[in-house]
């Protein structure tokens, strides 16, 4: 790949240096750039791409990854058609010969389940959503809802590592790894990828591959972000350290390093006492981007109750907010707790709960900011779920399974068109529908209008990043491999 | 060979590696032989061979350069004349027809251009690619100028390329240097103080010799090789997946860690984890090498379809089979033909044919029943008690049929009474199905106090005798509390009516099972393609016995049913009785090794979680037996009068086992005996540590051509078991499976096995391969350095009987290998990477080493080889915040805690973080080559991971007591052991300054010395001052931080 080698002390690899003294850096590399220097050089962000590909409307990406695949018959996709014929069995030709998980397969009854939530238009765009999301029925008209996404795989787990990572294969880089590969960081305190997981939740589970560099180097590993004394695992001093005490080994190390360099004159060397300084740094930042004691009263309001527990989603809106302004690159969050197979009306307001408020005042928040013109939010899960209902249907309990043909995801922020709704489901929920409701079977290899493959998505975010899908590659295993495979088409439609 | 060497050395390499030593193309003089594989066919392979290439579909005018075939045709390559080929005009063209073309934004540059035109020119000759022609036999060692360099052949070719550079070896490397180096390499140890003082003692000429061969010795050397090939094998302690489940498979580790320090030759220890345990008398540690094939990952999500997840696996074995082994990257035949290497998606799944044939599932509930096939491994303490109860078992057995032999008497009394009964005895369940009581009961006439209970939804509705119970199939019919939980000792009859709507093709009947969909384990009776089959399940199908009838049962009438075992474990004890007549059956699965431990108690009719159940099916008249019933007492559970008639007439054949199955006290006191004997020694059995393992089917599953590689997209054309056509031939008298399969990959001829093996070898002591894309030799791997040096130890590695120790002896004894790896600034602008080698290697310990090596300055690591995985420190909460399925992590106590990390449980889905930072791979896919980044997490850890703390307080421990009387002593004496070499004065400056400094600031706040001196569970030693300590503890921790204790070099 022909791209231009960025100059980076932060998070500079022994390749790295080596590849930028062989483009004739160095001398420089070899006869100056000693801990101070590198402090100063930091500054100087860069990504493998060096300069985006195309002019980019996202600087940055917060990602509300909703885990275990929010119904969207419950929420977004309004199918009076459910309620109408609710306890029919599902038609044949409407399932087309389908697969179905294991888990409903020898149901010997597989009725249709309208939702017991209502339905309303809102905004000047007139969004359908339930009364369970009143918070994100408000900023309706921020919102791009994607109403055709698809999927290829039915079990959360193969489905939620597709999604990150563009692969059901284990071992591939995640979707935030390879940003940051791409655009490199913009700060010099935090880490430029970033995940938060709502704590306690339970449910699916979730994987450390999600955030997992795959075959790219370690320093584009998310980094975990967690509620509690030590936000990033062993971020805080040893009880008994103080911070002069700390100050004072660092100092040391550094002059003893020194001395290894010019014994060794190995740059490997300049570039760890580079990283001991931003461990410092980070043990400063770290904490003060989780600390929300300075939020106004007015802000922790907005985000609701929860705020105030640390590891709440709630919180962590408002913590991937301050980590945004802050310059972190990818903020991905995780909410479990979304796979209803069963109970699921009551267990969606849970859900509902949960995140409808603080999923909405993130984007005022971002909005007032003047933050949402260069900030992609994504609102979504790994798959959908089935129209007709999983175990029993009685009058107010049901339960939905696994549905990779249709569901609704949302964006919201940077150069994606507000207030649209883009594309169809068919009138049983069930499929992805042409514009006049017939149901249509995309194939991920050419793009089909309305339809969106979990491929189109990434390339679309990609897009917004200013990174062209096909060009954002690494060379392993002899192939050029990329976030989306061989597929993905910029979903243009949804630009503004 | 020797004619090529100087084409070799006059190209300087690295295409893919993206390293930076001038390009082949400017380098070669304009009258040097060009050379197709090292010049030409990486240009072509990067800039054309996308669409004009290997791969038929994505070819573009229907036009191939990677053969010379291709290329002739039509004058696209003349070869001689450049002028007159179409290629030389469209890479030169200006217009539309230029190539590669503007919208691939692919480019070759003038001299690339000119390349191409001399080798046109020169006759455009072609060469199969480098890594797949044959090892040569011999490989003739260059002649150097200073013969005194080399102290091993593989020093002459390594000196030769210098020469021919203009470059000069650096000059060897301190002794403690060196010692720190081998020892790390060899054991992944730090080496001890004393072995320092002694190898510095030590003038002999064997001084060196003496130390690798103790190193050798160590079976710590074992564990290191083993940490790589752990790697290799995607090694880990759980299955990866969703829920996560512990695979156990450590004695798999362990029999690696045992074959390295037996030495066992390299072609056998893949032979054996290929295929152990076809060899002939497979002993059990050769089965249990071929885990190795069983450590892909594995799913139990709810839901999954397993036959999906079984094709994953094979496909992961292939994966890991191509890169482990024959360093080629084959999954990109899985879905069509490879785009650049000659490998087809034939190719691809005909590898897959030697390992689909094993008798496993694609899912598994809980491994705790052991996804089959399994080796069982017992002590032998257990291997003793198995023995005692199987002879007693053995008696039991053999006085059952005693008392029907001296019991002939008393059978013969019975008989002529005049008052016999048609009896059936042992009946503890009757359920008429006639009415619903309260709650939705069911009367059991045999034993009121336990009656059963249905869900509302199924109904009473007329039926064989009365009423009858009408399924739903989503709903179940309970009976508990009547027979235990069915498990392998316990025998049973089961007999009921049904009547089904239609030929069920599937639908459980009834069951004692617990589990999910992704497995179930217990006994069932259920139908299997409108056939019934009775089954004692642990895991299927591998370790279950199962009969089937071979008749479909009719639909639309009342059929009487009986099911029976005897308590034996076999499948020969498995009845299916049909209309009062034992039904043709066919044995389905006969092997049940352990308990199938069910739980619960009881039966369920009609439906089964997740399951098909019995929609619409009648059933009535159920009773429960807690014996095997006699065929006679079968009919007349059918009829009514059967047994009555033969009481009648006397019939004494008939009767005979009747009498002494239901009726003779004394054979029943047998019976119980027996039942007993088995009971104790099922549930020994069921206690043997058991292990995933490979063991073919008797009958070959048939392989497919998957479309896209999906499951059910199979082409119609079978596959058999086939090697990749362009390598060497499938050897004629090889049995066609995977013993086989090792047998061609270990041909002294094959090209890739050897050069592969010995270039991760090199790649272990020199941080970098021969090749330095150790997972790919392809034609889009990175082309080698020391091309003749590499045939050249593959061909020695061969002939010296695949000897692992010698290799390395020859490795780290070799002058290349003792360099000193400081680098002058002139070299380091010439060669960055050292991929001349004229210095020594360098590199940074890896996770492992780095936190052995603390733990052992610390005079804390535990040395115990082997065993079930370690539970170190981690930060809490971490499996169970990620994964509530999990169970939560509870570090050990004590030894666990202070193992070495080769031990440290790997869990897939969330592996431990303080190694994790450290590249260490997650291990759910086959890794030849780990990174090496730095990252600002990396400080975090060595500073403050409670492990690191506490291993700093023990080496300042020992710095206190044992390291002199001076602060100067002491701080050499540390510094020792973290750096192996002594501090320069001003290295020791610096440290005495910190030392002071933290002494001071402790002394300001005692208590902040107190608390430091509490982390980790080791309690501090007694008798030393606090404020000493954790001053000391913090130098220590420095030291242990410093690029001299963190790299070797």
């Amino acid at each position: 790949m022909n791209v231009k080698q960025p100059f980076d002390p932060l998070t500079i690899t022994r390749r790295h240096f080596l590849s930028s003294a062989s483009l004739g850096l160095g001398g420089l590399a070899l006869g100056t750039l000693l801990p101070r220097e590198s402090r100063a050089a930091a500054h100087a962000p860069g990504g493998i791409l060096g300069a985006p590909h195309l002019p980019a409307k996202a600087k940055r990406v917060i990602y509300l990854f909703q885990s275990g695949g929010p119904a969207q018959q419950d929420l977004f996709d309004y199918k009076p058609l459910l309620n109408e014929k609710n306890g029919e069995q599902l038609p044949a030709h409407v399932r087309g010969g389908q697969r179905l998980t294991g888990m409903s397969v020898n149901q010997a009854s597989i009725p249709l389940a309208g939702s017991v939530f209502k339905f309303d238009q809102h905004g000047r765009c007139g969004a359908w959503l339930t009364d369970l999301l009143p918070r994100t029925a408000e900023i309706a008209d921020d919102l791009c809802f994607i109403k055709g996404m698809f999927t290829e795989a039915i079990n959360h787990d193969p489905a939620i590592t597709f999604f990150q990572t563009g692969s059901q294969v284990a071992g591939r880089p995640s979707m935030g790894s390879w940003v940051s590969y791409g655009l490199g960081s913009m700060n010099e305190n935090l880490p430029a990828f970033v995940v938060l997981v709502t704590k306690g939740k339970g449910d699916q589970p979730l994987y450390a591959r999600l955030w997992g560099n795959g075959f790219l180097d370690s320093k584009y590993q998310g980094v975990k972000f967690a509620a509690g004394k030590d936000p990033v695992f062993y971020l805080t001093n040893p009880e008994g350290i103080s911070p002069a005490g700390r100050r004072a080994v660092l100092d040391t190390l550094n002059a003893l390093n020194r001395v290894q360099y010019e014994r060794e004159l190995d740059p490997e060397i300049t570039s760890r006492m580079a990283q001991y300084e931003m461990a410092y740094r980070m043990q400063t930042s770290v904490p003060e981007v989780t600390d929300f004691s300075r939020e106004p009263k007015g802000v922790l309001n907005m985000y609701g109750p929860d705020v105030h527990r640390p590891g709440t989603f709630a919180a962590n809106c408002l913590l991937a907010r301050r980590l945004a302004e802050r310059g972190v690159r990818f903020i991905q969050l995780y909410h479990q707790g979304w796979d209803q197979h069963g109970d699921l009306p009551r267990a969606i307001r849970v859900q509902a709960r949960e995140t409808d408020q603080p999923s909405a005042a993130l984007v005022c928040d971002l909005k007032q900011r003047g933050m949402l013109d260069d900030t992609l939010v994504i609102w979504g899960g790994e798959f959908g779920r089935t129209s007709y209902s999983q175990g029993k249907l009685t009058k107010d309990d049901y339960g939905r399974d696994h549905h990779p043909r249709c569901f609704t995801v949302w964006l919201a922020g940077a150069g994606v068109k507000a207030g649209l709704t883009y594309g169809q489901t068919d009138a049983y929920g069930y499929n992805i529908a042409d514009a006049h409701g017939q149901a249509i079977n995309p194939d991920k290899s050419r793009f089909t209008p309305g339809a969106v493959h979990v491929h189109d998505l990434q390339a679309t975010i990609l897009h917004l990043l200013g990174i062209d899908h096909e060009r954002l590659t690494f060379k392993f295993q002899g192939r050029q491999y990329r976030l989306t495979d061989v597929h993905g088409h910029v979903v243009r439609d949804v630009l503004a | 060979m020797g004619r090529q060497r100087h084409l070799w050395l006059a190209i300087l390499v690295i295409v893919s590696a993206g390293v930076a030593l001038p390009s082949p193309a400017a380098a070669a003089p304009k009258t040097a032989k060009v050379d197709y594989n090292f010049q030409i066919r990486p240009l072509l392979a990067d800039r054309c061979f996308l669409c004009h290439g290997p791969d038929p579909k994505k070819r573009k005018a229907r036009l191939r350069l990677d053969t010379p075939d291709g290329a002739r045709k039509a004058g696209v390559i003349v070869p001689g004349k450049p002028e007159k080929s179409e290629v030389i005009r469209r890479i030169t063209a200006r217009d539309r027809d230029h190539m590669p073309p503007r919208k691939s934004k692919l480019s070759l540059s003038k001299d690339e251009i000119e390349l191409i035109r001399r080798w046109v020119a020169q006759g455009a000759e072609y060469k199969p690619h480098w890594a797949f022609l044959p090892l040569p036999d011999v490989v003739p060692v260059p002649t150097v100028s200073d013969e005194r360099w080399p102290a091993s052949p593989l020093d002459s070719f390594v000196l030769e390329r210098l020469e021919s550079e203009g470059l000069k070896p650096s000059p060897p490397a301190s002794r403690e240097d060196w010692i720190r180096r081998v020892t790390f390499d060899l054991t992944g140890l730090p080496p001890a103080p004393a072995a320092v003082e002694a190898f510095l003692a030590d003038r002999s000429p064997r001084a060196f010799e003496k130390v690798v061969d103790r190193l050798l010795a160590s079976p710590h050397f074992g564990e290191r090789m083993a940490q790589d090939w752990l790697d290799v094998a995607r090694y880990a302690d759980s299955f990866g997946y969703q829920a996560d489940g512990d695979t156990q498979v450590w004695p798999w580790r362990d029999w690696v860690t045992g074959a390295f320090n037996d030495n066992l030759p390299y072609e056998r220890f893949l032979t054996w984890q290929l295929a152990g345990d076809l060899l002939p008398r497979a002993t059990r540690r050769q089965r249990l090498a071929t885990a190795f094939c069983r450590l892909n990952r594995m799913t139990n999500e709810g839901g999954s379809i397993p036959e999906e997840f079984r094709n994953e696996y094979v496909s992961d074995r292939i994966h890991t089979f191509g890169t482990a082994l024959m360093g080629l990257t084959i999954e990109c035949a899985r879905c069509h033909d490879h785009k650049y290497d000659p490998m087809t998606q034939k190719d691809y799944y005909g590898l897959g044919a030697f390992f689909n044939s094993i008798d496993e599932w694609g899912t598994y509930d809980n491994s705790h029943f052991r996804p089959t096939p399994t080796l069982l491994l017992p002590t032998p303490e257990q291997e003793r008690v198995l023995a005692a109860h199987a002879k007693v078992v053995e008696a039991a057995e053999a006085r059952l049929r005693q008392v029907e032999q001296v019991r002939e008497n008393a059978f013969r009394a019975w008989l002529a009474r005049a008052d016999l009964k048609p009896e059936l005895p042992g009946l503890v369940g009757y359920y008429p199905l006639d009415k619903l009581a309260a709650n939705n009961r069911l009367e059991n006439v045999a034993n009121p106090k336990a009656p059963g209970s249905t869900s509302p939804a199924n109904t009473l509705v007329p039926g064989k005798a009365g009423r009858a119970l009408r399924f739903t199939g989503d709903d179940a019919a309970n009976f508990p509390n009547v027979l235990g939980n069915l498990d392998r000792p316990q025998p049973f009859t089961v007999s009921f009516w049904l009547q089904t709507p239609r030929v069920m093709k599937h639908g459980i009947v009834f069951h004692r099972q617990s589990g999910t969909d992704t497995g179930f384990h217990g006994t069932e009776l259920s139908f299997d393609e409108g056939r019934l089959l009775v089954a004692l399940v642990r895991f299927w199908p591998g370790n279950a016995i199962a009969v089937r009838t071979r008749a479909a049962l009719p639909a639309k009438e009342w059929v009487h049913v009986a099911a029976s075992y005897d308590g034996t474990g076999k499948a020969a004890g498995l009845r299916i009785y049909l209309r009062g007549e034992p039904a043709q059956a066919t044995v389905v699965r006969d092997r049940l090794t352990k308990n199938t431990e069910a739980g619960d108690t009881g039966l369920t009719f009609g439906e089964r979680f997740r399951s098909t159940g019995l929609k619409g099916a009648l059933l009535d008249e159920v009773r429960v037996f807690d014996r095997a019933l006699t065929a006679i007492e079968a009919a007349q559970l059918h009829d009514g009068r059967a047994l009555a008639d033969a009481l009648l007439r006397k019939d004494e054949a008939v009767l005979r086992p009747y009498y002494f199955g239901a009726v003779d006290p004394e054979a029943a006191k047998a019976r119980d005996q027996l039942r007993q004997a088995r009971q104790r020694l099922f549930a020994v059995q069921t206690g043997v540590f058991e292990i995933m393992t490979m063991e073919d089917l008797p009958r070959r599953r048939q392989a497919y051509i998957l479309t896209r590689g999906q499951y059910d997209a199979p082409k119609d054309r079978p596959v058999g078991r086939v090697t990749p056509a362009m390598l060497p031939a499938f050897p004629k008298d090889a049995p066609r499976n995977r013993l086989g399969l090792a047998r061609w990959l270990t041909e002294p001829r094959q090209p890739l096995t050897a050069r592969v093996a010995v270039n991760r070898l090199w790649q272990m002591f020199f941080a970098r391969g021969i090749v330095a894309t150790t997972e790919n030799f392809g034609t889009q791997g990175a082309l080698p350095t020391h091309p003749e040096l590499l045939d050249w130890l593959a061909r020695d590695f061969v002939s010296s009987g695949w000897d692992v120790k010698g290799l390395c002896r020859k490795i780290v004894l070799s002058s290349t290998y003792r360099q000193r790896s400081a680098a002058t600034p002139q070299l380091r602008d010439r060669d960055s990477d050292n991929l001349l080698l004229a210095r020594g290697p360098s590199r940074r310990l890896s996770a492992e080493m780095l936190r052995d090596a603390a733990l052992a300055a610390g005079c804390m690591l535990v040395e115990t080889i082997g065993g079930p995985p370690a539970r170190p420190y981690q930060p809490p909460g971490l499996w169970k915040e990620q994964n509530a399925f999990l169970p939560p992590y509870v570090p050990d106590k004590g030894e666990g805690l202070h193992r070495r990390s080769l031990y440290t449980f790997w869990r897939r889905t969330s592996p431990p973080p303080n190694m994790l930072t450290f590249d260490v791979p997650s291990r759910e896919v086959c890794v030849v080559r780990r990174q090496s980044t730095s990252t600002p997490l990396q400080p975090l850890v060595l500073l403050n991971d409670p492990q690191f703390v506490e291993a700093a307080r023990g080496l300042a421990e020992r710095m206190l007591r044992d390291g002199g009387a001076t602060l100067k002593e002491r701080l050499v004496f540390a510094f020792r052991l973290g750096a192996t070499r002594r501090p320069t004065e001003r290295e020791l400056q610096l440290l005495k300054q910190l030392y002071k400094g933290q002494r001071d600031l402790f002394r300001k706040s005692p208590e902040r010395a107190q608390k430091y001196l509490r982390i980790g569970e080791r309690p501090p030693a007694l008798g030393l001052d606090p404020v000493d300590l954790a001053a000391a503890t913090v130098t220590a921790n420095a030291i242990l931080n410093l690029d001299a204790a963190v790299m070797i070099r």
